[in-house]
């Protein structure tokens, strides 16, 4: 049930960006995130803004996990 | 792909309370397949696009939202929202 409704958010978010890339030039070079909806999400450790090691694996069994990759945060444009 | 000082910098002045991550090496990017090649005066370098991911309890993913309208974390967030209704439920 959860990736039948998750399946249906990507998809009506797809129409959303498709219209924003009015050519197929510029959709071919968007590279595609491999991971899919229902796959296991690969493990990953990375330094905090703390500087303590955060481990994807640390939240299984307790939290899901929202990643937002965010980038250029800092720039004005 | 800031550095954890320049993130925390930024955690600092905005009040953020979550966990901020570097990617200085760019290996979750890689294994996620985030990155995305700009060619650039005839060179090419590899950034990250936007990307919101929802990754559940089991670590088995339930959402991708990616480019522009991944600026905008509310499908992200509703996906959350359910998740968690769900297994509150349970």
């Amino acid at each position: 049930m959860n990736r039948t409704l998750a399946a249906a958010l990507l998809l009506a978010a797809l129409p959303a960006s498709a219209l924003l890339t009015s050519t197929a030039q510029k959709t071919e070079q968007v590279a595609k995130v491999s991971l899919k909806v229902g796959d296991a999400a690969p493990d990953f450790t990375l330094l905090s803004d703390q500087w303590k090691t955060v481990k994807l694996s640390d939240y299984k069994g307790k939290k899901n996990v929202l990643l937002a990759v965010y980038v250029l945060a800092f720039t004005g444009g | 792909m800031d550095s954890p000082a320049a993130n925390a910098a930024f955690a600092k002045e905005a009040k953020i309370k979550f966990p901020l991550l570097s990617d200085m090496n760019k290996k979750m990017l890689t294994a996620y397949g985030i990155l995305k090649g700009h060619d650039v005066q005839g060179d090419t370098y590899e950034w990250a696009q936007r990307a919101n991911i929802v990754i559940d309890k089991n670590g088995i993913v339930q959402h991708i939202e990616e480019g522009d309208s991944a600026v905008n974390p509310n499908n992200a967030l509703s996906v959350c929202t359910d998740l968690h209704k769900k297994q509150s439920a349970k």
